[in-house]
């Protein structure tokens, strides 16, 4: 339908026109709308409903493994998650610390309904943007090119670029045993007829399932029968920003619990498996292997007798408690049953119910890296639409669908992150790239260069791309320099600094079960000792000025991790060396000679942007890509 | 794909030189001391400082020891002006194998990598030293040598080494999950951390990866020895044969017998394996002193081959044919034999089944019947010589037999073990497991089982590296 056509329709209306219009305000939608009217463009943000912007409908936290990593990125590229959640956390914590700082992960527990309120206050203040609650059920289009949008009250607005960010919403159902219901996740509204639309547009659907568990009222538990899990409190905030300007973590922390299920549980939940859906074959979305309902877990994993619940706030203020790890579509009377069979919660009283959510999604392997639509020009979508899940992965597809709808509008070229950028990038690349068969998880593994890719180092990665979008102010950016110049500093000094053989140093070797050496030994070289650290050695490092944990840290990690950084920064340039090599738009992969048949086809249907990506594409073989490479200097020499 | 690398590039086994290549910016500087200068046109003291063109006369030492390892000519070419257009060394080395392999040792160890198979003509062509009108040539060379490397891997020797290697892959893909998990699930406390049990998984996959790599120095024996003489009667179509193998004229062919008085080796590819034909001069007796010396050569080619391909053609007569056989056997009783009955388009000779039943009370079965000139059971040849090579593969214990792999397996041990003293130090896992996701990188370069974006080039075959 184009804008013509949908004014003809009884009751229609032409209510604005916008540069970008963003539909949907969940993660992906907050930061694609915040990044467009940042860059000074006309920014329209559909809701279903205001009061559920921001929304945290599963799980009452940010960050974790992977995912700390995506919320450093987003705000070291400018967008907002991580300042959001820096207000709102009640609990912090940096996970993985004796495994190495490539994995340090920081997590944070979320007041949830403040998380909301906040990013909703705080959208409503910025310039250029408008928010609107709206029920969008068309995409308007016109020669293949986004027009517009309207609403179910046939208002119709005109948009350069659209980006969609529907969440689990389109054309979403729940279900609990044999009770389903036509809504979108938290009993909230879902979206009826956009997909249709995209169908009928050409865009391919797919259709997944997710799910959630049951919230608990924390009146009637009984928290000495379970673990008690503190928070942490010498970690550094999500937003460099607030890191910067030394902003620390909360003070007042909430603790967490966990328990871990008793033979009950199981035997409930044998007893019931012929009234899960799942089972029964009522539910037919695919779902996520890394987060399987409870049901799931006693089936699949015979051998383990028990598994681990964490109970967890979703406030402050509120009784309601999270029991992560209890995700389940087991009908509501079986739900009370098997919560009641946990250690500490045989008088719970259930709050919200758990359920399975299938809906609709695009199928992402018709998106470019700029997750642009190959179908429909100047569309744009992020987040679970695109096949993935968690509330970072949205917000890091968002920022990026954002900046790259904003920068069609503007005329400028397409951010593409790559593999060895970000976690942002890797997730992007593998989504359409190799697509996804279920709901897409980051994972540190899934990242080849994840000693590069650290939560400390996001700003140095990617605050200067976010300069020179447009997104990252001057006033921050000066900062950040001045940071990397004491980093620096710090580095130079520790690796310039040499001292002799004395008795403290001796005692400080000593205590790690290290030896002295005969001479004299750079400051450098001490840190490179297994079990040495920069705190360590205070004792003998007399010229040592206050710096900001996050210079020393860094400086530390540097040194430490010199020789294996080195050797991922060479594994880098090897890849980069691909990535650089674009493949022309008007590229007839059929007319190629020398590639095999499938990789023919795969190719002309990928349309992949560079060899590097082409590389990545099942069914292309190392072969096709050295006469892809013969191919390119083909071309160049005849366009000579 | 950057990186500095090198390969042989005169052919595999025992030569008087052989010429070892290497393209890349470590070709200078990084290995200045490697060589030691004895006399060259300039006054370079390093091989860095001579100029593009030149040779010297060098030492090539070890560096770890300063040992010398053998005397050589080094040539320096400098970017562009070089085959690939980049910097470029090429060391003239005596042809033993045990001095090649020091060499590609010593080379590996300065973090040299063995090329992908094809690497210097594609870097060539990429870096415009080739004419655009090879560019399709090169395509369908990439493609039609990928797939004679898969065919290679099919073989059994490589199909061994595959198999082994899978299974080193399996353990690794454990270990590293063991610690994948704990780290992409810190919070739970149903996935301890099980170090031991990883350290246990590397350990194991070393205990593989090192005599495999060890093997090499057996393996290039096994791959060079694989010898075939032609034998047979003057004129019964030896070097026609040879030439149909090697695709040009490389014996002088004549219908006058006698015509090969001296042996010939020639090194061809089939299929990606490297083959040494010998066309052997006809055995009969003469009194041509040059051509009796021809004869004696022949006996001891045959001697040494491990396949000997009788030659018969339908002019040859029945009893002379039957007795040199039996020569053949009395003599050399161990080597294979096959009958191969020549110039079919001339005609078939009713006594050839005489032949086949006389030989075979001979001990050997096998007979085929071609036309070199029609190119008629020529693949038949090919598929008798490839079957050999694979009976070979199975009565031995797996080898590695290309320098590429046994490069490669060499690296990832060297990580595995890399890997296993970062656990012992307590660098932590996220280290320990980028060096084990590294060491994958280098199996899967040879079993192709893990598609990492960094394994740009094509598997070409063997038989064309360093060309």
């Amino acid at each position: 339908m184009n804008i013509k056509e949908a004014l003809e329709i009884k009751d229609s209306f032409m209510a604005g026109e916008y540069d970008v219009a963003v539909v949907g305000a969940g993660h992906a939608g907050c930061e694609a709308a915040h990044a467009c009217a940042k860059l000074g463009l006309k920014t329209v943000l559909f809701t279903l409903y205001l009061d559920s912007i921001a929304n945290l409908p599963c799980n009452p936290s940010i960050g974790g493994t992977a995912k700390g990593q995506l919320v450093r990125e987003i705000d070291a590229l400018g967008g907002i998650m991580g300042k959001i959640a820096d207000e709102c956390a009640i609990q912090m914590r940096m996970l993985n610390r004796s495994k190495g700082p490539a994995v340090y992960s920081p997590r944070a527990q979320m007041d949830r309904h403040r998380y909301s309120d906040v990013m909703k206050c705080y959208l409503e203040k910025v310039e250029n943007l408008d928010i609107r609650q709206a029920h969008i059920t068309d995409l308007l289009t016109e020669d293949g090119s986004v027009t517009g949008v309207m609403t179910e009250s046939r208002a119709v607005y005109g948009a350069k670029a659209v980006v969609i960010c529907s969440g689990t919403y389109m054309e979403s159902r729940t279900i609990r045993g044999g009770v389903i219901c036509e809504s979108g996740p938290d009993g909230l509204p879902r979206s009826v007829g956009l997909s249709a639309s995209l169908e009928a547009a050409g865009i391919p659907i797919l259709r997944f399932k997710t799910g959630t568990p049951v919230r608990v009222n924390s009146s009637k538990l009984d928290f000495d029968q379970m673990t008690r899990q503190d928070g942490e409190y010498d970690i550094p905030p999500f937003s460099y920003d607030n890191e910067m300007h030394g902003k620390t973590v909360p003070e007042d922390q909430v603790p967490c619990w966990s328990v871990w299920t008793t033979p009950d549980t199981r035997e409930v939940i044998t007893e019931n498996m012929d009234r899960s859906p799942l089972y029964s074959g009522v539910i037919t979305g695919i779902g996520p292997r890394y987060c399987p309902s409870i049901e799931d877990k006693f089936m699949r994993f015979k051998d383990k007798d028990r598994h681990q619940i964490f109970v967890e706030p979703m406030g402050r203020q509120t009784n309601e408690m999270y029991l992560q790890g209890f995700s389940t579509s087991l009908p509501e009377d079986v739900q009370v049953k098997m919560v009641r069979s946990l250690p500490g919660l045989s008088e719970a009283v259930i709050q919200r119910s758990a359920y399975a959510i299938e809906y609709d999604l695009v199928d992402p392997l018709s998106l470019t890296p700029a997750l642009e639509s190959k179908v429909v020009n100047g569309l744009f979508t992020a987040g679970q639409i695109n096949g993935s899940s968690g509330y970072e992965e949205a917000a890091g597809q968002g920022i990026i669908a954002g900046i790259n709808a904003g920068l069609k509008v503007l005329g400028r070229e397409p951010v593409i992150l790559d593999r060895s950028q970000a976690y942002i990038g890797v997730l992007v690349d593998d989504l359409v790239t190799k697509g996804t068969s279920e709901p897409y998880r980051m994972m540190t593994s899934r990242a080849e260069y994840r000693l590069f890719l650290r939560q400390d180092n996001a700003d140095t990665r990617l605050t200067p791309v976010g300069h020179d979008i447009g997104l990252i102010d001057d006033e921050r950016f000066s900062l950040f320099e001045e940071k990397m110049r004491m980093i620096d500093e710090e580095t130079e000094r520790l690796k310039s600094t040499y001292i002799g053989p004395s008795d403290t140093l001796k005692e400080i070797l000593e205590s790690v079960g290290s030896v002295l050496p005969p001479s004299g030994i750079s400051l450098a070289d001490l840190l490179k000792r297994p079990k040495v650290t920069y705190e360590l050695i205070e004792g003998v490092d007399k010229d040592r000025k206050p710096l900001p944990l996050y210079v020393t840290r860094a400086a530390e990690t540097d040194i430490k991790y010199e020789g294996y950084l080195k050797l991922e920064k060479e594994k880098i340039e090897k890849f980069s060396e691909l990535e650089s090599k674009r493949l022309p738009e008007d590229t007839d992969y059929e007319k190629i000679e020398g590639l095999r048949l499938e990789a023919r086809q795969k190719l002309n249907r990928l349309r992949p942007i560079n060899v590097g990506q082409a590389s990545r594409i099942s069914g292309v073989s190392p072969a096709d890509i050295s006469v892809l490479l013969v191919y390119l200097e083909m071309r160049k020499r005849e366009e000579k | 794909m950057p990186g500095t690398f090198c390969a042989c590039s005169t052919p595999m086994g025992q030569s008087g030189i052989a010429v070892i290549r290497i393209s890349g910016d470590m070709s200078g500087t990084g290995l200045d001391d490697c060589f030691k200068i004895i006399r060259t046109a300039g006054s370079a003291k390093v091989i860095s400082q001579m100029e593009g063109y030149t040779a010297a006369l060098a030492d090539f030492i070890d560096p770890s020891d300063g040992s010398v390892i053998d005397r050589v000519v080094v040539t320096r070419f400098t970017a562009p002006h070089s085959y690939t257009g980049e910097d470029m060394t090429e060391i003239s080395c005596h042809g033993g194998n045990a001095v090649k392999q020091e060499i590609f040792r010593v080379l590996f160890e300065k973090g040299i990598r063995p090329a992908e198979p094809g690497e210097f003509t594609k870097t060539a062509f990429v870096n415009g030293k080739l004419a655009l009108s090879e560019a399709e040539a090169v395509m369908n060379v990439i493609k039609s040598e990928s797939s004679g490397a898969l065919k290679v891997s099919n073989s059994q020797v490589f199909g061994k080494l595959n198999s082994e290697l899978s299974e080193v892959e399996e353990t690794l893909y454990k270990a590293m999950s063991l610690i994948e998990m704990i780290v992409e699930f810190p919070e739970h406390d149903d996935t301890p951390v099980n170090t031991d049990r990883v350290r246990e998984m590397i350990s194991s996959a070393i205990d593989v990866l090192i005599p495999l790599k060890e093997s090499y120095a057996q393996g290039r024996l096994l791959a060079d020895r694989l010898r075939v003489a032609l034998a047979g009667k003057p004129n019964s179509g030896k070097s026609t044969l040879l030439n149909r193998l090697t695709g040009f004229d490389r014996a002088i062919v004549t219908d006058i017998p006698g015509t090969t008085r001296d042996t010939l080796d020639q090194d061809i590819d089939i299929e990606g394996i490297p083959v040494r034909i010998t066309d052997t001069a006809g055995i009969r007796e003469t009194d041509d002193a040059i051509e009796a010396m021809g004869v004696e050569r022949a006996r001891s080619s045959i001697r040494e081959a491990d396949l000997c391909l009788f030659l018969v053609s339908p002019e040859d007569p029945e009893d002379e044919v039957i007795s040199q056989l039996s020569l053949i056997r009395s003599g050399e009783a161990d080597i294979p034999v096959v009958l191969v009955f020549t110039k079919s388009d001339v005609g078939i000779n009713p006594s050839y089944e005489k032949i086949a039943a006389s030989a075979k009370a001979l001990g050997i079965e096998k007979s085929m019947i071609i036309s070199a000139l029609s190119d008629e059971g020529i693949d038949l040849i090919r598929k008798e010589i490839l079957s050999f090579y694979d009976s070979l593969g199975s009565t031995s214990s797996t080898v590695v037999i290309s320098g590429r792999h046994a490069g490669l397996i060499g690296l990832a041990a060297d990580k595995l073990m890399e890997a296993g003293s970062a656990l012992d130090d307590g660098l932590g896992e996220d280290i320990a497991s980028s060096v084990i996701r590294s060491a994958l990188d280098d199996i899967g370069a040879i079993t192709g089982k893990t598609v990492s974006s960094e394994l740009v080039n094509t598997i070409f075959s063997d038989f064309c590296i360093g060309k």
